[in-house]
């Protein structure tokens, strides 16, 4: 054990010292601000170019056109400059208006493929066809006398090779629908206020739990930011967790590889033997990961404070973290410290890594399902099983209300049987992979060692 | 006593047989030299002794006692591979491997041991920085820092030059007067004749050598004899009882069958010029090494 302390101090001082780690350290934050920071900044930055379309009327009502060509005339004139700078913020929306005459099914399909051509050729950006409800070919362009049924229901069909550019339809879907309640509103002699209330849903308003003010005695409402802590705080504990073994068990495989290749692991071996070199090896990165874990962690303390949601970060929620992450850097560390003593260089271990890459992403596939549901029965019947459990058992105590203490109390005696099997086996390939040169071991040869020893 | 006692020991790889019934004894406060060519066991040999390969049959025993796994705090080893941490600096290169080994107190000895092999000054320079010399005058301190009872060293002295090649066994020396047992591989066989107490030669896994250099060299008898002649050029391989000539220009070395009589044999070389030296000797220990690794004539 004595041998193990030391390599795991050397290991520890090794990777915490360096300036990589400090920078590191430093930067992952600053990218996810500066990211976030940057587009920020670059959302006001918008292509004002005149963008070109093409509206297809078939037999449209008149009021309806009328009202979209008006909207238009609005925005190009009004909306689309700043009100303060009057400069040009949002590109204008240039139309050409095509109203076609009775048209048998193959003269609007040749309508259609003449305009994706002119938008292949970069003439026009997308165009967009209202087509009113019992709409059929060949019946002229004769006015339709006014019916109940003019109104709906209509079809909006957009056509175009920039699906991501959603400005124009969105505009002429908003103003389409406007126009189309504010008709029938008036139609059934209902207000603007009546018809907005006809056509919006009731609003539910989502509240976190009150809380009594033990200082004041009054009974408070949480704040609007403590409703999402719900959500961000597994989330973010989820996710740190993931990225903190990422960040330490993948160095502790590099570092295994380096010192074979730079034949320093037989000297090791001359004055400890290997399962304590490995372990020693093992439990460094485990303090590193705490060390970052902490660094991020009391950060993100200080931050939920600043946003008012603190009282979701309760000191049982870090034990349970510090416990899961120690698990967790055990587990997933003997498993990268036995690929990097089998292989003899970087290359080799990418072949052999993505089978525990598959393990330790596994909960991340199912983030979003986690999150909305981390009771569920998929959240927690994977948060048995022991590659998932330290990230998935961690989002579901911190999500409100929590579960029941045995539920990670059984997680951690999981973990930490499959942790045990994990060193042993790692234990067994360490030991004859730690002097491999020239060429790294097979995929079979390995589960010889683990097997046999 | 003896400090290692490896009794009928075998090792393989695959179906390479490394080590074949080997067996040995290496008395304690001993210097003993383990030769032999190539891929032909030395390293092997050495690794089970600090147990960092098992043997698959046999048994060894260092310092009385047979241990099962762990890296025994007493002995001190210098792998063949050199490697080290480039970026830790001398001194904390060196209290690490003694902490390793359980000499906490090392800053002393860590001191003594700079200032004898000239590296004071390097102490608290990153090993990235040093020569190859001073990397492995380092390494050697590495192994030897705990003030071990048994030193292994894999080719201590390969690839110094030899200013440093006269450091490193001199260290060598003063730790065997010190009472600590060294068991060193080389290639050189006039630093083996020099140094060791006692040789031992392996050859595809199996001893074909094992004693004092005199008691080696006396199963040889003395088969060689030395001349030099006035006149060089002289062809000798004909002469009676003249097994091998080996020519080296100045000087030649001829191999002779036993019972040869030396008289006779000079009678005859006084027939082909003038004789300016002649030796009757035993065979060295490079030339022996040659004729087994060379000719395969242990076999």
């Amino acid at each position: 054990m004595r041998k193990t302390m030391v390599i795991a101090a050397r290991e520890y001082r090794a990777a915490v010292r360096t300036k990589t780690f400090v920078i590191s350290l430093v930067m992952l934050p600053i990218l996810m601000a500066g990211s976030f920071l940057l587009q920020r900044m670059f959302r006001g930055i918008v292509d004002t170019q005149d963008k070109h379309f093409v509206l297809v009327s078939h037999q449209a009502p008149r009021p309806l056109l009328d009202a979209v060509t008006a909207a238009l005339d609005a925005y190009n004139r009004t909306d689309s400059f700043d009100k303060e700078t009057h400069k040009q913020i949002k590109p204008r929306f240039i139309i050409d208006k095509i109203e076609p005459a009775a048209q048998s099914a193959a003269a609007h399909d040749r309508l259609r493929l003449t305009l994706s051509d002119q938008i292949r050729d970069g003439q026009l950006v997308g165009f967009m066809e209202i087509i009113p409800a019992g709409y059929k070919h060949g019946e002229g362009n004769k006015p339709r006398p006014p019916a109940d049924d003019t109104y709906a229901p209509l079809v909006l069909r957009y056509q175009t090779n920039r699906p991501t550019f959603l400005a124009f339809s969105r505009f002429v879907e908003k103003v389409v629908t406007d126009s189309v309640r504010a008709q029938l509103g008036k139609k059934a002699g209902l207000n603007r206020a009546q018809t907005l209330a006809l056509a919006s849903p009731v609003a539910v308003e989502f509240k976190g739990l009150v809380k009594l003010d033990a200082g004041t005695g009054a009974i408070a409402e949480s704040s609007e930011q403590g409703r999402f802590a719900g959500v961000i705080v597994p989330g973010v504990m989820m996710m740190l967790m993931f990225m903190v073994i990422l960040m330490t068990a993948t160095p502790l495989m590099q570092g295994i590889v380096e010192e074979k290749m730079q034949r320093i692991a037989e000297v090791l071996l001359g004055s400890v033997p290997p399962f304590e070199l490995m372990m020693g090896k093992i439990l460094g990165m485990v303090g590193v990961s705490l060390t970052i874990a902490g660094v991020y962690l009391g950060g993100a303390y200080w931050a939920a404070q600043h946003f008012g949601i603190a009282d979701s970060i309760s000191i049982e929620l870090l034990i349970w973290f510090v416990i899961f992450q120690a698990l967790a850097g055990l587990m997933f560390g003997s498993l990268f410290i036995a690929i990097g003593a089998a292989c003899t260089d970087m290359k080799e271990t990418q072949n052999l890594l993505w089978p525990v890459m598959l393990l330790a992403c596994l909960p991340m596939f199912l983030l979003g399902n986690i999150l909305q549901e981390p009771s569920g029965p998929i959240a927690r019947g994977l948060s048995f099983f022991p590659f998932a459990t330290p990230t998935l058992m961690m989002a579901r105590i911190a999500s409100p209300p929590g579960i029941p203490w045995w539920e990670p109390a059984i997680g951690v005696a999981l973990v930490l049987a499959t942790t045990l099997l994990c060193v042993y086996v790692a234990g067994r390939i360490f030991r004859i992979g730690i002097l491999l040169q020239g060429k790294g071991a097979r995929l079979g040869e390995i589960l010889t060692w683990a097997i046999r020893g | 006593m003896a400090a290692v006692i490896i009794d009928t020991v075998s090792k393989s790889f695959g179906s390479h047989l490394a080590v074949d019934d080997l067996s040995l004894e290496v008395p304690a406060r001993s210097i003993y030299g383990f030769i032999g060519p190539n891929g032909s066991g030395k390293t092997t040999t050495l690794r089970m002794i600090m147990r960092i390969l098992h043997p698959d049959r046999g048994h060894i025993r260092v310092l009385g006692r047979e241990m099962l796994a762990a890296a025994n705090d007493r002995v001190g080893y210098l792998p063949e591979e050199r490697g080290l941490y480039k970026q830790m600096k001398v001194h904390d290169l060196l209290r690490f491997y003694a902490e390793l080994k359980g000499f906490r107190d090392s800053k002393r000895a860590i001191a003594d041991w700079l200032e004898r092999l000239a590296l004071a000054d390097w102490a608290d320079k990153k090993i990235e920085t040093l020569s190859k010399g001073m990397a492995q005058k380092v390494q050697f301190i590495s192994a030897v820092i705990a003030r071990p009872e048994l030193v292994l060293l894999d080719e201590p002295f390969s690839g110094l030059d030899p200013v440093n090649l006269d450091v490193i066994r001199n260290a060598i020396l003063e730790l065997n007067r010190q009472g600590v047992t060294v068991i060193f591989s080389t290639h050189d066989m006039a630093v083996a004749e020099k140094m060791c107490d006692y040789i031992f030669m392996i050859y595809k896994g199996r001893k074909v050598l094992d004693g004092t250099l005199a008691s080696i060299q006396q199963t040889y008898g003395q088969d060689t004899v030395r001349v030099r002649l006035a006149n060089q050029g002289v062809p000798l391989a004909d002469l009676p009882g003249v097994l091998q000539v080996d020519d080296f220009g100045h000087c030649q070395e001829l191999r002779i069958a036993p019972h040869t009589e030396p008289n006779r044999l000079l009678e005859c070389l006084m027939a082909r010029g003038v004789v300016q030296h002649f030796e009757l000797a035993h065979p060295t220990l490079h030339e022996i090494f040659i004729r087994i690794a060379g000719n395969g004539e242990h076999q």
